[in-house]
């Protein structure tokens, strides 16, 4: 299965990273969730999220993109961009700064469906209601009436391989040790360091 | 790819006759969509064309609101009497985005005369 991994830049705008009958590991914070995905569909694209009116060379409040979260058992993958001309940092969850170099939370702003079409570099993925958070920079010295967030891809339902009635200890063993092939899917940032 | 660089689509709003002036007057001539599932809207006026029935010459005021609460968006706009007038990219027009419904008013008429309005809008959102 040498296509199913996370960040594909293929030719259209999303290709799902796992398909009916795979298996999948989910990354929440420090936890790892072994499953195998039973359906799957695509999400149009739609707007996620209107964090409103923003003063001029204003910041937001930290805002949760409620509209993202999945229901249980399943994640949904996401690629996102916004039409309003404000900057946008984004947190996953809401205390964990996604994007976060040494010295730069870098921020996504309307320029990103030129420079990365197929917003590639703006993927995440949610598990459960562990959904992201954003706030948004309006660096124009006027007010923004809206700052919206169009986001675009697919919704997955897992069963769970580790506990239940799909419980299958060998088939996790492997996965772990890498002798049958998972793809392993990050819901969530990351601290830097350590 | 820039699969994403149009995300907007132009939608051309009622033709609306205008029968009298002044920002008391001002009529809708397009509605801001509402009543979705999901989304906030917004309008960027792309063309406006006007007909002017022997109005005489006079301008046309596009905004939000009526009377003391209307608020232009573009500059009065010039509509020369028995002419068409017509505004857009090529000629300039600034695509101004407006969160409310749209609404204009010629700034005098002739008695039993009116102006013919008619936008052409990209919706965003």
């Amino acid at each position: 299965m040498p296509d199913l991994y996370i960040f594909k830049a293929q030719v259209g705008l999303v290709d799902p990273v796992a398909l009916q009958g795979q298996n999948v590991c989910i990354h929440y914070m420090l936890k790892e969730y072994y499953r195998k995905v039973d359906f799957l569909e695509g999400i149009p694209p739609f707007q996620c999220l209107n964090i409103g009116a923003l003063a001029a060379l204003n910041t937001s409040g930290r805002t949760d993109i409620t509209n993202l979260e999945m229901p249980d058992n399943e994640f949904g993958l996401f690629r996102w961009y916004p039409i309003d001309d404000a900057q946008i940092r984004l947190y996953h969850p809401s205390g964990m700064a996604k994007w976060q170099l040494r010295n730069l939370q870098v921020p996504l702003d309307m320029n990103i469906v030129n420079r990365d079409p197929n917003l590639v570099s703006t993927e995440i993925a949610v598990w459960e209601d562990n959904r992201p958070a954003v706030e948004a920079i309006n660096g124009h010295a006027v007010a923004l009436n809206a700052v919206r967030l169009i986001a675009i891809g697919y919704r997955f339902h897992t069963l769970d391989l580790e506990s239940g009635t799909y419980a299958n200890a060998d088939l996790v063993k492997q996965l772990k040790s890498g002798a049958l092939p998972c793809t392993h899917i990050w819901c969530s940032g990351r601290g830097i360091g350590g | 790819m820039g699969l994403l660089v149009n995300d907007r689509i132009v939608v051309v709003g009622p033709l609306v006759n205008m029968a009298a002036a002044g920002a008391a007057n001002a009529a809708v001539v397009f509605a801001l969509p509402a009543g979705q599932l999901r989304g906030t809207k917004s309008l960027r006026i792309h063309r406006v064309n006007l007909y002017n029935n022997a109005a005489g010459n006079t301008t046309v005021l596009i905004g939000n609101g009526v009377a003391g609460a209307f608020v232009a968006l573009l500059p009065a706009l010039d509509s020369f009497t028995g002419l068409f007038g017509a505004y857009g990219p090529e000629t300039d027009l600034i695509d101004v985005e407006s969160f409310a419904t749209i609404t204009a008013y010629p700034v005098a008429l002739g008695v039993g005369t009116s102006i013919d309005i008619r936008l052409e809008v990209i919706v965003c959102g």
